[in-house]
């Protein structure tokens, strides 16, 4: 280690230099690829529980085969984080078996329940469609090599999956009736989650290791802006209704909430008439969503059951 | 599970193309390498895909390990 220190490393991959190797590192980098690629990780595998949830309810086989390609996709993108994380040095026995659901740190719209085909589509349309909009960002900017490579397969698979929520939520919409109603309740509540999902506005966030050494390129509201201008168009051609609107003369989506605001995970409501402070989004992130527990179960059951078998 | 080991895998589109390194799996045999990377990098229909363990491969021109992140021990010192 220590080959530059971080200025002379920021100043490098902000030239355009690329980071190879752990030789190349500065501790404070690392660090901040570390924790990058845990978010990363945890949130491709806890993605898995939470489609495969509401893939059972998938209207027919064919549809169930589409859905379980997308959850075996996702598996392997974990993995692709993971293997990152091992190459570093970071153990993923610990991190998949040792810690504490609470510490995964996936979003938390992947600790809510999906508990229907329109759920699992939106989902689709609207979660996936943020995961290209913050790993696609990765992918263009990152100064890390391996990371840049791993995420080809990834954002070509994500594409399938995003058309797969936009091509079924278009079919449900015009079909009218409960099916419509089924999307628009489920946008109600993914789309203020889709919002959070990005984190704190930049105003409030005054320093970024994740932008100093490259690892992203651009910010949280910046990476927002770029999803609400893909999802609120969506819901518009739908004529489903989201809470945001262009703004003509910005040309930027505005949302028609206080946002942050506060949410109620037993009823999948945001309660719109409760703002809140990001201390407070923090405190419910933390206190983790109704699934985190049972997801993370899920993901580990069987290993320790088949460990038994084989060694006997 | 058995002793987990890396393979690299290597695929390549079509005949005529090189073949690239698209990523890698750990598994506890060579045969169960072969089918986790075949089902894990499902994403083209390859031509050609291939595994070697990882440590079969030897750097000639750098310090660091090729695949390895971390830095060969005698190379640094
Ligand atoms: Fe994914
Ligand atoms: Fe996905």
């Amino acid at each position: 280690m220590a080959r530059f220190t971080d200025e002379e490393l920021m100043r490098k991959v902000q030239e355009g230099f690329i980071v190879e190797s752990e030789a190349d590192m500065t501790e404070t980098y690392k660090k901040a690829l570390i924790g990058q690629l845990t978010v990363q990780g945890d949130t491709e595998l806890m993605s898995a529980p939470a489609y495969f949830m509401a893939a059972k309810d998938a209207p027919s086989t064919n549809t169930m085969v589409s859905a379980t390609a997308i959850i075996q996709d996702e598996l392997g993108h974990a993995n692709i984080a993971y293997r990152l994380l091992e190459d570093l040095g970071v153990s993923r026995d610990e991190l998949l078996y040792e810690r504490p659901p609470a510490r995964f740190k996936n979003p938390y719209g992947f600790d809510q329940p999906l508990v229907n085909w329109a759920e699992l589509v939106t989902a689709n349309g609207l979660y996936d469609r943020a995961g290209i909009t913050l790993l696609g960002d990765v992918h263009r900017h990152t100064s890390y090599g391996p990371l840049k490579r791993g995420l080809v397969k990834v954002g070509m698979e994500e594409n399938f999956h995003l058309r797969h929520g936009e091509v079924w939520m278009r079919r449900l919409c015009e079909a009218g009736g409960e099916a419509r109603d089924m999307v628009q309740h489920a946008v109600d509540w993914m789309f203020p989650m889709g919002v959070e999902w990005f984190g704190m506005p930049d105003e409030k966030k005054h320093h970024n290791a994740q932008l100093d050494f490259k690892l992203k390129g651009m910010t949280n509201d910046q990476l927002r802006q770029t999803w609400l201008k893909a999802v609120v168009p969506l819901c518009d051609e739908l004529a489903i209704d989201v809470p945001a609107h262009m703004n003509p003369d910005t040309e930027q989506i505005e949302l028609e909430f206080e946002f942050p605001v506060q949410y109620d995970p037993g009823a999948k409501r945001w309660l719109f008439d409760e703002p809140i402070t990001w201390d407070q989004v923090w405190d419910r992130w933390r206190a983790r969503g109704p699934m985190n527990e049972e997801f993370v179960e899920s993901v580990r059951r069987s290993r320790l059951s088949v460990e038994k078998m084989l060694a006997a | 599970m058995g002793k987990l080991q890396l393979y690299e895998v290597f695929a390549r589109r079509q005949r005529a193309d090189r073949f690239e390194h698209i990523g890698c799996v750990e598994a506890p045999s060579s045969d169960l390498g072969r089918v986790y990377a075949w089902q894990t990098y499902d994403e083209a229909k390859w031509f050609e895909m291939i595994v070697a363990p990882r440590d079969a491969f030897h750097c000639v021109n750098r310090a660091e390990q090729p695949f390895t992140l971390h830095p060969s021990e005698e190379a640094l010192t």
